[in-house]
């Protein structure tokens, strides 16, 4: 109360720094902006760069630092290769360095290099002189592009660094741990920032699920479109048959076309422009587009030389070495692009598919490998043989006396050698590799997660594999790739995708949804099973969904699992939390049917082989044997040695396993409460857990998915040979799939074929079918069930007809359909 | 975008076109505005008053309250009359659409200049139209005074809302939330721009402004 009293006298005293008056007013304490970093305009780039910069171990980023040096040296590297291939060009005198002509030099007899460069006089003047004006243009060209990497870089590293002094002053982490750091504390912190200095402003709190829409907005819009196999990447050509051409230059100009380039769909980085959200004039924008794309198809074919010129210099400078040291590695595979835009769920960050895909790696190799045909491996074997002899005579020769590689080519004929004996023994198996492709592809799908319906049981047909092998290609058919796509690229987006612009312009409008905070997202992304469910996985009589919504191979189901699984404080909304903990329960229960010990590959092995009949044939193997292969082979196994240790170790286990058996692990939190190393170590595990969790899940989805599938097959073959006559197979047949001399190879929707081969698994038979008939004439529509949804835009013999776009403008009843923008509202609250 | 946006539409003769945007630019600018800060040593400051001043429309059957700061009503009125002459020049069949920003200003490094980063955005669309006779100009004047009434009270709704607004700055930072330069009266940053409804599709300049963003963003 004094304190009060002196106040009073304080203000009756009337200072006379104050205006007259101004002592009676209130006084306010600003609360300052105490960082800079409220409200920030561009989240989704924000956002972005965070997780660009997340330095963590378990992604293959790194830190600020490295990716600096990286772009730095980039920069390095393209000056080097412009200046190096110009140099090599018209600097250097070839006569000397092939010794066709003599160097008069007084000293000594020696050739050094110096000697065949030419001087600089002489070598601009050839520069200038020779093939003047493509040597000028390519430099002008390089040189712009150079200086638009620069300003790009410099442009980076303000951001970078604007980054920087983010996850430090407003994350708090400091540096040292900052190596430490996972994407899911990152992103925990973050969740709580937005409660602070509200970087968002449209809502109080931030959900993960927010985040990861901003970041990945485009991309889950590219693999819907995947998934609805709406881009043209699958081609049906004369000689190589089925085959995916999906390149990086490619993918560049689809993300020019839809997101980012003149005149694009998107107006800014997070609205699509308001004309595309309306179905009216649909027509019109598909023109639009339609001319759009030409366009930048007519500027690729017209900058294919220079980009042509460009990655071949690239490839060359940077393979050449690499083949050169080891051979092997053009025989090596990795995923392909177009792998990593079909095997990716909806909401997954780059260095969560790589590091799904990268555990996949080592069985999908030993997978193909197994495809190794014996009368290549016979005359590989001979080939090296020979090889190899001659070599270990010049090897031989070359130790007794050096002078051997001074005669002439043989230094080059060992290098040949050398490198036939490599490609060789890449085409000889492994002698103890066991020929088990079945459990294999299982252990395969419990990393990709996703694979076609017609694999299961076609596990040894040549077909998977090549199917396969679209996923999983050869390093050396991925350069080979790369090269081509200049002259391809402007091809392919002349003659097929302008053609798809129609379609394209509806999936924009059908599957564009704005949610509040977020702005307009891929429908997709929202994971509703109501909206986007396929009832043949899980979600019969909760998804609502036409078949025009729904996504195809379970993308939606497995998606929200993987989500629920790698963020366990998302609260998802009711139906969906059913759904979750519906399924979990489930995989739970099937679980702890079996001995707790071998809680991994039990649960597998009843999942594989319980009711698998084909392997049936292998009942010598036995299915304990299968368990303990899979368990050998796959990380699954090790993730539970790796529980059974810590058990002993630590007493916080108990809680972990269970979290890890059943519901959702909130244990993870703990990673941010303890030490940095201890944190990381808990985080590693954790992190374990929930992919091997999530692989639990998808095999029993996938399970669970062929079950139905057969169950409902029945019925469906049925169904379809009076209402289908064209089918070519019959119902017998199908149902003897197994049978590995049945000719029908049953085909999914993603996998699409020109042959109007029926489908013959049921949950892609909807979709699959729709696109048949649609071939067939768009007027057997109905056979299909009914929508039930008619808001997809399209009535369900619309669909058929627009699916394959016939510019005849329809019955324009969906014209008149409102906009089909829902305002979703902020999904945790 | 990170911010609220608001529209507002209004269907006006010619002539009513200046009053009604000045009724509701004023409206919002009143709500978002404040009176001076004083700054004491201790890091805390007074807020001096805002007078209001009630305007009567001639043209309309409307009154509604404004800052009573001459400063600020001049800037305004200018915006507003160049939105009136484009619009009447332009020859169309009469929309456009004026809008009123509020943004707050974030110092950045030296190369760049200050980005300003809107937080709130007014649109206001406006429809034209050309009346025959005297009678229908006394109805149109009864109508639009009611219309604009309900749309003042729409934006007093909008503004009462608890939503985002800046925090109230340090000393030092006053001048990137508000905008100082009035003597009388401190109005959060804003900025008014128009277009006319030709030019309401992505113009060249926009198109390439952004292209060159874009490729410096990815």
């Amino acid at each position: 109360m004094a304190h009060f009293d002196t106040e009073y006298q304080r203000l009756e005293a009337s200072y006379s720094d104050s205006p007259p008056g101004e002592a009676n007013l209130l006084m306010h304490v600003p609360e300052g902006a105490k960082s800079q970093w409220h409200h920030i305009e561009n989240l989704d780039l924000f956002f972005q760069r965070i997780s660009f910069n997340i330095p963590c171990l378990l992604c293959s980023k790194n830190g600020f630092t490295c990716m600096l040096l990286g772009e730095f040296f980039e920069l390095v590297q393209l000056l080097f290769v412009v200046g190096f291939t110009v140099f090599l060009a018209n600097c250097v005198d070839y006569d000397i360095l092939f010794a066709n002509k003599f160097v008069n030099h007084t000293d000594s007899s020696k050739v050094t290099l110096p000697d065949a460069f030419l001087p600089v006089n002489v070598c601009s003047a050839r520069v200038q002189r020779y093939n003047n004006a493509f040597v000028i243009f390519v430099l002008i060209i390089s040189g712009v592009f150079w200086l638009h990497r620069l300003v790009k870089f410099i442009y980076n590293v303000c951001c970078y660094w604007e980054i920087r002094s983010f996850y430090i002053n407003a994350l708090k982490m400091n540096m040292s741990e900052l190596p430490y750091a996972t994407w899911q504390e990152v992103q925990a912190r973050i969740v709580e920032i937005q409660k602070e200095h509200q970087i968002c402003i449209h809502k109080k709190e931030l959900t993960e699920l927010d985040i990861y829409h901003r970041i990945l907005r485009f991309k889950n819009y590219m693999v819907a479109m995947v998934n609805k196999s709406l881009l043209p990447v699958r081609f049906r050509l004369p000689v190589f048959g089925d085959c995916v051409f999906y390149t990086r230059g490619l993918k560049y100009n689809f993300e020019l076309i839809f997101f980012w380039g003149p005149g694009s769909l998107f107006e800014n980085e997070w609205s699509l422009k308001p004309e595309y959200k309306r179905g009216g004039n649909r027509l019109e924008l598909a023109d639009r587009l339609a001319s759009r794309i030409l366009w930048i198809g007519i500027a690729n074919l017209l900058l294919c030389p220079v980009i042509l010129v460009w990655q071949i210099l690239y490839a060359f400078f940077s393979y050449t070495e690499v083949i050169k040291r080891e051979p092997g590695s053009l025989g090596a595979r990795c995923w392909s692009l177009y792998g990593r835009c079909y095997l990716r769920h909806f909401n997954e960050l780059d260095h969560e598919l790589m590091s799904r895909l990268s555990k996949g790696y080592k069985a999908a190799s030993k997978y193909m490998n197994c495809f190794l045909s014996p009368l290549l491996t016979v005359v590989a074997k001979n080939v090296a043989f020979f090889a190899g002899s001659l070599l270990a005579v010049l090897i031989a020769l070359t130790i007794y006396d050096e002078d051997v590689l001074a005669v002439e080519h043989v230094l080059s004929s060992v290098t040949l050698l050398g490198v036939c004996i490599t490609v060789c023994r890449s085409f000889i198996p492994d002698k103890h590799m066991v020929f088990c492709p079945e459990q294999l592809l299982r252990v395969i799908l419990a990393h990709i997660h996703y694979m076609p319906d017609h694999w299961q049981g076609n596990a040894h047909r040549y077909e998977t594999r090549d199917q396969f092998s679209q996923l999983f290609q050869y390093k050396a058919v991925f350069i080979l790739e790369e090269l081509l796509s200049p002259v391809v690229t402007p091809i392919i987006l002349i003659f097929c995708l302008r053609r798809k612009s129609l379609e394209i312009i509806d999936f924009f409008r059908n599957f564009t949804v704005e949610v509040i905070g977020v702005g307009d997202t891929c429908s997709f992304a929202q994971m509703d099973i109501r909206q986007h469910g396929h009832p043949a996985w899980m979600s019969e009589g909760k998804t609502e969904a036409s078949i025009y919504q729904q996504a195809e191979d379970g993308k939606t189901e497995l998606s929200l699992m993987h989500f629920a699984i790698t963020n366990p404080q998302w609260q998802p909304p009711q139906e969906t939390t059913h759904f979750i903990s519906q399924l979990k329960e489930r995989v739970h229960r099937e679980a702890t049917g079996f001995p707790e010990a071998h809680l991994c590959p039990s649960t597998l092995a009843s999942v594989h082989f319980g009711r698998d009949s084909y392997l049936a044939n292998h009942a010598a193997a036995g299915v304990s044997d299968g368990a303990s292969a899979l368990r050998s082979l796959s990380p699954i196994s090790s993730s539970l040695h790796l529980r059974g240790s810590l058990s002993v170790a630590h007493n916080k286990t108990s809680t972990m396993s269970k979290a890890m058996a059943g519901s959702g692990t909130d244990a993870r939190t703990v990673s941010s409460g303890s030490s940095a190393w201890e944190g990381q170590l808990t985080s590693l595990i954790l992190s374990e857990y929930a992919s091997t969790e999530m692989s639990i899940h998808a095999l029993y989805m996938h399970e669970l998915h062929k079950q139905q599938s057969r169950g409902e097959l029945s019925r469906h073959t049925w169904h379809r040979q009076e209402s289908d006559e064209s089918s070519d197979s019959l119902p017998e047949e199908v149902r003897s799939q197994p049978n590995p001399h049945s000719r029908n190879f049953p085909r999914s929707h993603t996998f699409p074929t020109t042959v109007a081969s029926p489908s013959a698994i049921p949950t892609s038979a909807s979709a699959s079918r729709s696109k048949t008939i649609g071939q067939e004439g768009g007027s057997r529509g109905k056979v299909v069930r009914s929508a039930r949804v008619p808001m997809g835009g399209w009535a369900e013999d619309g669909q058929a007809a627009s699916r394959h776009h016939d510019p005849v403008p329809e019955e324009s009843s969906e014209d008149e359909m409102p906009p089909q923008i829902q305002k979703v509202n902020s999904l945790c609250v | 975008m990170n911010c609220r946006s608001e529209v507002l539409e209004v269907t006006v003769e010619s002539r009513q076109v200046e009053e009604a945007m000045l009724a509701l630019l004023h409206t919002i600018l009143l709500h978002r505005s404040t009176g001076k800060f004083h700054y004491k040593k201790e890091g805390t400051y007074s807020i001096g008053t805002v007078g209001t001043l009630d305007f009567d429309c001639d043209y309309i059957d409307f009154t509604f309250a404004r800052v009573s700061s001459e400063e600020l009503d001049r800037v305004i009125r200018k915006a507003v009359s160049e939105f009136k002459d484009a619009l009447s020049n332009s020859g169309s069949d009469g929309m456009g659409q004026i809008s009123l920003e509020f943004y707050q200003k974030k110092k950045s490094r030296w190369p760049f200049s200050d980005e300003c980063i809107p937080w709130e955005v007014w649109s206001i669309k406006v429809n034209v139209v050309n009346l025959a006779n005297e009678q229908e100009r006394q109805i149109c004047r009864e109508k639009v005074g009611e219309k604009l009434g309900e749309k003042v009270i729409n934006v007093v709704e909008v503004i009462n809302r608890h939503e985002y607004l800046p925090k109230m700055p340090t000393q030092s930072e006053v001048d990137n939330v508000f905008d100082t330069s009035l003597k009388d009266v401190q109005p959060y940053l804003y900025k008014i721009t128009y277009q006319i409804t030709d030019s309401l599709g992505t113009s060249v300049s926009t198109t390439m402004r952004r292209l060159i963003k874009d490729t410096l963003a990815l």
